[in-house]
């Protein structure tokens, strides 16, 4: 298919640029990173832009930043960046092991975790990670800057709290140090979109953050089922008791790719392997 | 035949490098001039409806757009075997995305853009999306003209109902059987549509030039039968055959998806209107998944008697097929299995009914399997469930059951020479059959299962074949046939099996994809039949060139014919061991004699054949009397996996699957057609699932949700096994293989879910999250 809307495109050097472009677009105006859901919908002609802003030249956007406290990353990182990232593999393992699980190696290759945050499909793979790092976006505009909470970031079903004159420039990740695991429900063992996804971190002394994507109309922290947890030492009776309170947390839906029941079902099962390998590598020494 | 030389060989296929190269020029990468146009299509966006009004205004204003073309520039109806489809919707529309108007123009993003522009106005008519709800007496009839629509004779259509054909056979006595069975079983089975997925999507160019020439290049599995259908279709404008060429160039994957004409049709048309100018239409994926054919849906009701000790005494199969808005191609399918669903087995009372529904649904066609597929997962279910209560072993009920040589068919024909109890014995050694292996998972239960395989040709009874070969100055040679190497590697055996009659090395022989021009007739390349059809042609021709070849050297250099033979591209003589003529020197120059004149000329040789003995003649109550189909090929598979009862996830440890192919002419090919056939079936079993919304629009156009394998979910191990028990009139014994590598998978998926878990799923796909839950509910 060909795009049938006709648009302008620009690549600036400059973030100055990109901004002042944004800010005299608006809504008008489409970000352009890895494409993978940007080309789609041009070329599914769901979106007709006027103008596209390729953020591809903007350098300083294309780095993943390493301190002792904080890891960003930022809006031109691709998902194939973080995997090949001993630091992200070793600081933040929930977020690598969900960067793999990311549909396949050629669109990762392309696609960006910043993308993925601001397409804001229920089924991102990247957010349980985000969100039990308790992570920060930075946006800016002509204007001003921005430290948003990711917990605040996502507002609906493919809506976030980015204001149309804004950029994201990338997210900022507090380290601290963890186990943990990103289980994914897909129909086999190629690529596909979340069906159910829960991230756990296990740090301290039995403390625990348990975030889900894909059974909501948000990805989103699990806090009931982190305070019945937290400061317990998990047995089997911790675990049964726990997978009851899943169901007070989640509102899957039935679709084409799965039914709710299953889904349902699926985060109990996930949760329960999920859990005891975080705590297997916990014990092993493995951060 | 143990000193075959170039037959039974892995030759590496001909066109090997033109592949690997990217030398291939598919239908899209011709280059077809300055003047190439683009249509676009306007798609009806309702199930069943008439039209009111096609408002064009808006769309013509589009400058670059040369012509808007709907049903009333063509009120001509087409269709392979019955014909029940116009070119476009004339005054109703049967199907979501079926095509109501083109528009063409000078670039695709025109004709695109102006497309959108084209307003249908629709009376909504009730549509039927359930073909159990189009068999109810007081269903909305979908053809209100089926009795007046021609057809093949073998078919049966019912005017004023939804039936497009109803096969029915009969033979001995069916109550009698049920009444001497110890145990019967009775259940049905469910098999969703599916769609082939090819590569390459569906592409054609049509050019009629200022003199009526029409030529239609098309990615196409059936050349000279879209030749036949647009000259037959186009004729009221004035066509003939003559006037007609289908240039087929290589395919990118068909699965009889490119089998008949679908979309092709358009090309031919629209190409009539804008003379001069060729015009290209390229099928999107999404209208590769909804307006081409798809695989029929299935619903089987099976009724199985059998003695204690496993002996079957009586079958009623009742098959209800969902064959969409068109029968044309699909009705065969129906038919097909209305006269095989016994499967691999001897029954001596049979009932079947095998029964076409027209639904509101896009078309449905050949696919891979041909209906084997559909009826062999409700068949292969229903006997492991037999053996199961009977407490027999289902790889013993199988053998004690299997059809042996000569044994009587549903029709009433003796069965082929075949090795299916060696297939049976060889996979029940290979899967270990009676192992039960250990898993170290606390989670997975492991399983095992075990299917037969079975399946003729469906052709009509004067389906034939036909080659020419022809050599060149160094010895080289040609071969021209129709059929379509489509990646099973056809071409490859053509040429061998010229080799072996010539002895001439495959370096030395090309057969490329035809032009319906230049090429001799092929009826089509489905049917797992072009290897033994055409083989057959092309060894004839191949002969047919080799007694003119001992024609002009017996009577230039005075040697006695029969003492003549070939070897290593040479003419050689029993009795005068130092004679020995170069092929080069003389099949295309001659021979100069003694008076330096020059006797011979250029060696073409041909061949053609036909099954001289089929008939699709018969009763239509019984189907008794005539002689539908040529051979059946069988053999048998089984598979070892771990499923996990938590997740429903199935992990295939190893899979078996033994064919007898009479005799395998390449046998790396064979093996590849078992691997990916055993692929393509077992996606179908565990991940793909077309799904339509209440207003009969497909919900999956797409393989972000229509799945198919990819390389991770290849199973762990895939062992092929050739059985070989010649085919009596095969080419060098050989007979079908390519359809029937799927057949077994997705029963013996069903069969081994059921021994890991103690659960029988009876509806196709059986996905990991219908595993999951069906265990939940059993453990509760």
């Amino acid at each position: 298919m060909a795009i049938l809307n006709d648009f302008e495109y620009k690549k600036p050097k400059e973030l100055d640029v990109a901004l002042s472009l944004l800010s005299s677009h608006h809504e008008k105006a489409k970000i352009l990173a890895g494409g993978t859901d940007l080309v789609v919908y041009l070329k599914e002609d769901i979106l007709q832009p006027k103008l596209i802003i390729d953020i591809k030249g903007l350098s300083d956007l294309n780095k993943i930043e390493i301190s002792d406290d904080y890891i960003t990353i930022g809006a031109g990182v691709t998902f194939t960046d973080i995997i090949e990232s001993k630091n992200i593999k070793e600081k933040l393992p929930i977020l690598y092991q969900a960067s793999e699980s990311v549909a396949s190696i050629g669109i990762r290759n392309r696609a960006t975790v910043v993308g993925n945050i601001c397409s804001a499909v229920p089924s991102l793979d990247s957010a349980p990670a985000l969100l039990v790092y308790d992570s920060y976006v930075l946006t800016q505009n002509k204007s001003s800057k921005r430290s948003i909470s990711i917990h605040d970031w996502f507002t609906g079903p493919k809506k976030t709290t980015l204001k149309p004159d804004e950029l994201v420039l990338g997210i900022k990740i507090p380290v601290i140090k963890h186990t943990g695991v990103y289980e994914k429900l897909g129909r086999y063992k190629g690529e596909d979109l979340a069906q159910a996804g829960i991230g756990i971190m296990v740090y301290d002394t039995n403390k625990y953050r348990i975030a889900h994507c894909a059974v909501g109309p948000i990805p989103k922290r699990m806090k009931k089922l982190e305070d019945f947890l937290n400061g317990k030492e998990i047995s089997n009776e911790v675990v049964t008791k726990a997978k009851k309170i899943i169901t007070e947390e989640i509102f899957p839906i039935s679709d084409i790719r799965s039914s709710a029941e299953y889904r349902s079902h699926m985060m109990k099962v996930m949760f329960e392997r999920g859990l005891k390998k975080s705590i297997a590598r916990a014990k092993g020494g493995k951060s | 035949m143990n000193d075959l030389k170039y037959v039974g060989k892995p030759s590496v296929r001909i066109d090997g490098k033109e592949k690997i190269s990217g030398a291939t020029k598919y239908t899209e990468d011709i280059e077809y001039g300055p003047n190439l146009h683009y249509a676009a299509i306007v798609e009806s966006t309702e199930a069943h409806a008439k039209i009111v009004n096609i408002d064009t205004s808006e769309a013509e204003k589009v400058s670059g757009v040369v012509g808007i073309y709907t049903g009333k520039d063509f009120p001509f109806k087409f269709g392979l075997y019955m014909k029940d489809r116009f070119i476009f919707a004339m005054d109703t529309v049967n199907y979501v995305g079926q095509q109501i108007a083109a528009v063409v123009a000078r670039d695709e993003k025109t004709a695109q853009k102006a497309a959108k522009l084209v307003k249908v106005k629709y009376e909504p008519l009730p549509a039927i999306f359930d073909q159990m709800e189009a068999f109810k007496d007081d269903a909305t009839i979908i053809h209100p003209n089926l009795g007046n629509y021609e057809h093949v004779p073998w078919f049966f259509p019912q005017a004023n109902t939804n039936i497009a054909h109803w096969r029915k056979t009969r033979r001995g006595d069916v109550k009698k059987g049920f009444d001497d069975a110890d145990f019967i079983l009775e259940d049905n089975y469910s098999v969703p549509r599916y769609s082939h997925c090819p590569l390459e999507n569906h592409a054609a160019v049509g050019l009629c030039d200022l003199s009526d020439r029409l030529t239609i290049w098309a990615s196409s599995q059936s050349p000279h039968t879209q030749r036949n259908l647009f000259a037959e279709s186009l004729a009221p404008l004035g066509f003939s055959h003559k006037d007609i060429r289908v240039i087929a160039p290589p395919i990118g994957g068909g699965f009889g998806g490119k089998a008949g004409v679908s979309m092709e049709i358009l090309a031919a048309a629209l190409a009539t209107k804008v003379k001069g100018k060729p015009i290209k239409i390229l099928w999107s994926r999404e209208q590769e998944f909804y307006n081409t054919s798809q695989r029929q849906g299935l619903l089987a009701k099976i009724k199985i008697g059998a003695k204690k000790d496993g002996t079957f005494t009586a079958i009623d199969h009742r098959l209800y097929w969902d064959t969409g808005a068109s029968a044309e191609y699909g009705a065969n399918v129906v038919n097909a299995v209305g006269l095989s669903a016994i499967g691999p087995y001897r029954f001596k009372n049979i009932s079947i009914d095998s029964v076409c529904l027209y639904t509101n649904l896009p078309p449905c066609g050949a696919y891979r399997g041909f209906g084997y597929s559909e009826f062999m997962f409700g068949l292969e279910s229903h006997i492991n469930r037999i053996a199961n209560e009977l407490n027999i072993d289902p790889v013993e009920i199988r053998k004690k059951n299997a059809i042996r040589e000569n044994d009587t068919l549903a029709y009433g024909v003796a069965m082929n020479p075949n090795g299916l109890l060696e297939c049976i014995d060889k996979v029940a050694e290979k899967i270990k059959w009676k192992e039960k292996h250990k898993t170290k998972d606390i989670n997975t239960k492991v399983g095992k299962g075990f299917s037969l395989i079975w399946k003729a040709p469906a052709m009509p009874p004067n389906a034939s074949s036909a080659a020419f070969l022809k050599f060149s100055e160094d010895g080289s040679i040609n071969i021209l046939v129709s059929g379509m190497d489509m990646g099973q590697g056809y071409l490859t055996v053509m040429a061998q099996i010229a080799a072996e009659i010539l002895k001439v090395p495959l370096s030395k022989i090309r057969t490329e994809n035809p032009d319906t021009d230049r090429n001799p007739y092929e009826w089509q390349t489905v049917a797992s039949h072009v290897t033994w059809s055409c083989g057959n042609a092309v060894r004839k021709a191949a002969i047919n060139a080799r007694n003119q070849i001992f024609d002009v050297v017996s009577r230039t250099l005075y040697l006695s014919k029969d003492m003549l033979y070939l070897e290593d591209e040479k003419v050689k003589c029993k009795t005068k061991k130092n004679f020995e003529l170069p092929l080069k020197d003389f099949v295309i120059n001659g021979i100069q004699a003694e008076d330096s004149t020059f006797k011979g000329g250029p060696i073409m040789g041909h061949g053609l054949f036909m099954p001289e003995y089929t008939s699709a003649n018969s009763d239509p109550e019984t189907s008794q009397g005539g002689h539908p189909n040529v051979h059946y090929t069988v053999g048998a598979a089984a598979i070892s996996l771990e499923v996990d009862k938590d997740t429903g996830e199935i992990h295939i440890e190893k899979a078996v699957e033994a064919i007898d192919v009479g005799k395998a002419i390449n046998p790396s090919l064979v093996n590849g057609q078992i691997t990916g056939g055993l692929l393509q079936g077992l996606a179908t079993v565990l991940y793909e699932d077309m799904r339509f919304d209440d207003k009969g629009k497909m919900l999956n156009p797409n393989f972000t949700d229509y799945k198919i394998p990819t390389a991770k979910d290849v199973p762990d191990e895939i062992v092929p096994i050739i059985v070989e028990v010649p085919q009596p009139d095969g080419p060098f014994g050989a007979r079908g293989v390519g359809e029937h590598t799927m057949i077994p998978a997705a029963p013996m998926i069903a069969n081994a879910v059921d021994d890991a878990l103690g659960i029988r799923i009876k509806s196709m796909p059986i996905t990991k999250e219908k595993i999951a839950l069906t265990y939940l509910k059993k453990e509760k």
